[in-house]
């Protein structure tokens, strides 16, 4: 029987591979966006060759033979070259190289162990890509990917099946099928492919990705050892500005950009601060234009511990029992956020971490090359760092009251006309001794006569230092410049003051149920130290701060993330985000059991509720049938069943019969009902094997009803009755 | 008929054979599951080198994830092992409502080309198959894989087809030995182990041979012996009808009236007649490749007579003559010389003595070392 449908010729075939094959290298190459890794020449290269070559196949017979013959001295020779002169990167010579072989078999003719050499090139750089920056560009990416490589692998297959039922001289040749039209590819495609296999292909694909996802989670969780190699092989920088060196107006770059920055989980949501501060890193020594941190501080920091998972922190747990599970993005910083100490900070995947106790700062010692996840319990939040009792013991109050707070005063890069300039500026702030937070309350508000806030400040570049000459002007000014104005004024004042940088504040998706923290929320602040209450005292000079303290009746918890909700379409996205990292990436054996305990007490609750409303059904007619059966009641309950019993009877016997007839008279065209009723159980009497002269008789009724003329037909009905009757009878002599 | 098809050439194989073991094996769960642990005879799925590939990049990156606990490694090792299930099932689907049948058209000769046809059948409903290929065997000829070129659309039926040619005599054992699809990602390689056999008389070589002078035959008009009754223009009675009879000999009337079938029986004419005796002992044919030109040469020799409308009977060696009548006899005469085979020498000193008995017996005999020469009553006939 011949086939109805076209179906596509071999150069079809090709045609479709070639480019299925252009668009897995497109796929796969683009992975190095957001990689990190120096390859732009050549994903350029591979952006422009894999198009043109899609579009006219018949370019690549133009590359020199000379090409070939060199490409593999040249690929070596320029990947050795590569990898001597980034000796400390290696993956990203690797990276490069893998792109370089890509481009080669996107521009040469492709057999099928050069498309499946393609194959495995796309799919290194894919998982390569999505280890290095978990970024959730990887799941749509690698869905894509793999649907493209099932669908090139499928034709390879069909190709070669096509090829061996041809003969030699049949084959078709590579200048064949460049030569045909891709519109008529696409027409001759439209004709041939069934839209039902179309539609189950796809569903089929989609059960594909269910499946994964079922054995993502079910796949056991355990861990060898620990420590990915692939992040060790390739470096990162920051993007935003958190270093141990900031210049003015750092800060305001890093909030012109509205890309989260960190997404934050609570456990309990009553913890939540007012207003919180994510503390990333401290800065004590000012210098013409900036701030940075001193030797001394930085050598403080600089006591990492190997690969570490977790850090105890000193703060006693007591009521303070939230647990904040932080997302930081890549290319944050390698400084934590932090709302202030903590009793304990676990990170996800073993890190190079250290934490300096007297600043609360926890530092990694190398950027994160992807998203970092940690976990925080205990974690303080309030307005003051440090106290007696979290300090008792540890011995380092001495050492920072006596031998760090100079730091905190030094004002040596002021020239000693700025000097006195601030001397009297203090005094006309006017504030009593000793007593920081009224400073604080005074030089701010002090500050806000002058000075707007804007993120625009333009600092004339005339000699002299420039934050005191924006004390000096009138001029509107941002954060760092409010914070270091006042670290000028609070030093002079004699009172140790620091600069702060992080987060303030951020937005609570209301999708996700997570505290989400933008760079455009990157803030800074300063410390001003209370040698009386022996404790870090927040002061935000910035105007529309509260300067010390919290908010005057700022209630925190529900009414905060109330004041902050988001529930807008980027939170909407955002949340996809922060899905992808609480259930896929930070997935883990806990998870697992959580996920079982969770599968466990749904199909237990399920099945008690079904229990429950079986139970009640079941007294229900218990209760129905034990209730007196008077006469009334008796007769119209018979009555009931009879009515039923016969409508039952009626449609068997009488109603489904009138109804075929009634279609079979409405047929057209071969779909009557009863022809195709009795082509139904004539395929059931050639399954059972009728062997019997009236099991043979039942089948000739069967044949009139399926062929015969309508006038000679027997009642269809009953033919059907007895079919099923003899068929039934078949089976059970078989049985 | 003289081909001898023993696998049932008319039923259908594979998964919509429809033949009840298939629907045990299918149906029952625990038949499935035996199925799967203990496969049946030939049924082997083994990894191609893509697919060993893909096993050992699962186990590198599933190696990696649990290193370095890494979910991200775990996406790709999950979608990896979906892959490989994902591609069973649609191999699965592929093969399944697929059905096929051998089909080989008698009469085969030895160095004549001969179509061996599979027919296909696709009883989906929906889902075409695509990328089977096919094993077959046969005896005396090397393995041979014929594939499936195109697509071959649901309920439909396709056909593949394989020219052979058969390199000697005898029974030629056609099987197909297995069924294999590669498809759809060329991971797996699926052999279904097919024990559809079909057997088949290759009847021998039609040979170039020399004829004499056939002055000195007799005719059995001359007062001769006349055995075979029903060759001839004149009715000489009805006879009940015998199997190899003609069809166009059949007297309907007579027929009709007696409620069986009645031939006619026509008298002899003046006609010659042959009779075959071949003699097939060790004794006489002491080289193998003259036996095989005996049996060519008498083969060709009858096919001719018979052809001529000259050949009365034949026999082989002890055995009684059988009267040829029909094709279908001289056809029978010709499978006993495509299996015959040097006979041990027989005790009896006149065997085929009912055949020697006859006028016109053409016989064989050596002629020198290769050669093989035929008499008609002791008179040199031909030679080959």
């Amino acid at each position: 029987m011949a086939s109805k449908r076209p179906q596509l010729s071999l150069p079809e075939l090709y045609q479709l591979k070639w480019l299925l094959g252009g668009m897995l290298a497109l796929i796969s190459a683009w992975t190095v966006l957001y990689m990190d890794v120096e390859a732009w020449l050549w994903l350029v290269l591979i952006s422009l060759a894999a198009p043109l070559v899609m579009a006219w196949p018949a370019l690549i017979l133009r590359v020199p033979r000379g090409v070939h013959r060199l490409a593999f001295p040249l690929l070596v020779g320029t990947f050795a070259i590569d990898l001597v002169l980034h000796v400390r990167e290696p993956l990203s010579s690797v990276i490069r190289l893998t792109l370089m072989l890509m481009l080669y078999r996107v521009i040469t003719p492709r057999r099928r162990r050069d498309d499946l050499q393609l194959i495995l090139l796309g799919l290194f750089l894919v998982v390569v890509g999505g280890v290095l920056s978990v970024s959730i560009l990887f799941a749509a990416q690698i869905v894509v990917f793999t649907a493209c490589a099932l669908g090139l692998l499928l034709v390879v297959t069909l190709v070669d099946a096509m090829e061996q039922g041809l003969p030699e001289e049949g084959r078709t040749t590579e200048a064949a099928w460049m030569q045909a039209g891709w519109g008529r590819l696409a027409r001759r495609m439209r004709e041939c492919v069934d839209w039902r296999v179309a539609v189950l292909g796809g569903l089929l694909f989609a059960g594909v990705v269910g499946l994964s996802a079922l054995l993502f989670m079910a796949i056991p969780r355990f861990e060898i050892s620990n420590g990915l190699f692939l992040d060790r092989m390739v470096s990162r920088k920051a993007k935003s500005g958190f270093s141990e060196t900031v210049q003015f107006g750092d800060v305001v770059d890093i909030q012109r950009d509205t890309n989260v920055a960190l997404s934050v989980d609570v456990s309990d949501r009553s913890q939540m601060p007012a207003l919180p501060y994510w503390r990333m890193l401290v800065l004590d020594e000012y210098s013409q234009g900036g701030f940075r941190m001193s030797a001394a501080l930085k050598s403080n920091l600089e006591a990492y511990r190997e690969q570490t998972a977790q850090i105890e922190g000193d703060v006693l747990l007591r009521a303070n029992r939230a647990v904040w599970t932080f997302y930081l993005e890549v290319g944050t910083s390698r400084f934590l956020p932090l709302l202030g100490g903590f009793n304990q900070l676990t990170f996800e995947s073993p890190q190079s971490a250290g934490l300096n106790h007297d600043l609360r700062i926890v530092s990694l010692r190398q950027m994160p090359a992807k998203m970092l996840a940690y976990r925080v319990e205990g974690m303080q939040f309030g307005p003051t760092l440090g106290s007696a009792d979290q300090m008792a013991g540890s011995g380092r109050q001495e050492a920072m009251g006596e031998g760090k707070v100079p730091d905190f005063l030094e004002l040596a890069t002021l020239t000693p006309a700025d000097q006195a300039q601030l001397a009297a500026w203090v005094r006309e702030i006017n504030a009593p001794a000793d007593n920081p937070a009224e400073f604080a309350r005074r030089a701010s508000a002090w500050l806000w006569r002058t000075h707007s806030y804007s993120l625009q400040s333009q600092l004339e570049s005339v000699p002299g230092d420039p934050l005191m000459r924006w004390i000096a002007s009138r001029q509107p000014g941002h954060c760092e410049l409010f914070a270091g104005s006042f670290l000028l004024l609070a030093r002079a004042a004699g009172y140790p003051t620091r600069v702060v940088l992080g987060f303030k504040g951020g937005s609570w998706n209301a999708h996700s149920e997570n505290l989400t923290i933008r760079n455009s929320d990157a803030h800074a602040w300063d410390e001003v130290f209370d040698r009386a209450a022996n404790l870090w005292v927040r002061v935000d000079p910035t105007p529309g701060s509260v300067a010390v303290g919290e908010p005057v009746n700022a209630a925190g918890g529900e009414a905060t993330l109330a004041r902050i909700r988001d529930d807008s379409w980027t939170a909407r996205f955002d949340s996809l985000r922060v899905f992808w990292y609480r259930r896929i990436v930070s997935f883990d054996q806990g998870s697992q059991i959580a996920l079982a305990h969770t599968t466990k007490k749904l199909v237990e609750r399920h099945l008690r509720e079904f229990k429950q409303a079986l139970r009640q059904r079941f007294e229900k007619v218990k209760h129905w049938l034990q209730s007196p059966w008077d006469v009334r009641r008796v007769s119209v309950w018979t009555a009931a069943a009879l009515a039923l019993g016969g409508c039952f009877c009626g449609w068997r016997f009488y109603g489904r019969g009138a109804w075929l007839r009634w279609r079979s008279g409405l047929a057209r065209n071969g779909l009557d009902p009863v022809r195709r009723e009795a082509g139904r159980w004539l395929r059931k009497t050639a399954e059972a094997g009728l062997k019997t002269p009236e099991e043979a008789a039942v089948r000739i009724d069967l044949e009139r009803l399926r062929y015969g003329p309508r006038q000679a037909w027997p009642e269809p009905l009953a033919v059907f009755r007895r079919a099923k009757k003899t068929i039934r009878q078949a089976r059970r002599r078989s049985a | 008929m003289t081909t001898k098809l023993i696998a049932r050439d008319a039923v259908w194989h594979g998964s919509a054979s429809g033949s009840p073991d298939v629907r045990d094996r299918t149906h029952r769960w625990r038949a499935l599951l035996w199925s799967i642990l203990y496969p049946r005879q030939g049924q082997r799925i083994l990894p191609t080198v893509p697919g060993t590939l893909l096993i050992a990049v699962a186990l590198g990156i599933g190696m990696a994830a649990y290193n370095t606990s890494s979910n991200i490694l775990f996406i790709a090792l999950s979608l990896l092992l979906a892959c490989l299930v994902f591609s069973g099932v649609l191999s699965w689907l592929n093969l399944r409502g697929v059905a096929w049948r051998l089909r080989l058209v008698p009469p085969l000769r030895v160095g004549l080309e001969q179509l061996v046809s599979l027919e296909l059948r696709n009883g989906k409903r929906v889902l075409p198959t695509y990328g089977l290929w096919f094993d077959f065997t046969a005896t005396g000829v090397g393995p041979v894989r014929r594939a499936l070129g195109g697509r071959l659309d649901p309920q439909t039926e396709m056909r593949v087809e394989w020219t052979l040619r058969p390199a000697k005599r005898g029974l030629l054992v056609v099987q197909l030995v297995a069924v294999g699809s590669l498809f759809p990602f060329g991971f797996l390689r699926k052999l279904i182990g097919s024990e559809l056999r079909c057997e088949v008389i290759v009847w021998p070589a039609p040979v170039e041979y020399r004829r004499f002078s056939a002055d000195s035959w007799r005719r059995p008009g001359l007062g001769g012996q006349k055995t075979t009754a029903g060759q001839g223009g004149d009715l000489l009675a009805l006879r009940a009808y015998a199997q190899g009879d003609s069809h166009r000999l059949v007297h309907w009337k007579a027929s009709a009236r007696l409620r069986r079938l009645m031939v006619r029986q026509f008298a002899a004419e003046m006609q010659t007649g042959f009779s075959f005796w071949v003699t097939t002992s060790a004794d006489i044919w002491t080289r193998p490749e003259q036996f095989e030109l005996l049996c060519s040469f008498a083969a060709t020799l009858a096919e001719d007579y018979f052809r001529a409308g000259r050949l009365a009977a034949v026999a082989l060696d002890d055995e009684p003559s059988q009267p040829v009548r029909s094709v279908r006899d001289l056809e029978r005469f010709l499978d006993r010389l495509a299996l015959a085979a040097p006979r041990a020498p027989s005790s009896q000193s006149y065997p085929g003595g009912a055949a020697r008995r006859r006028l016109n017996l053409l016989t064989f005999a050596p002629d020198g070392a290769r050669g093989v020469l035929a008499y008609v009553d002791g008179i040199q006939t031909a030679a080959a």
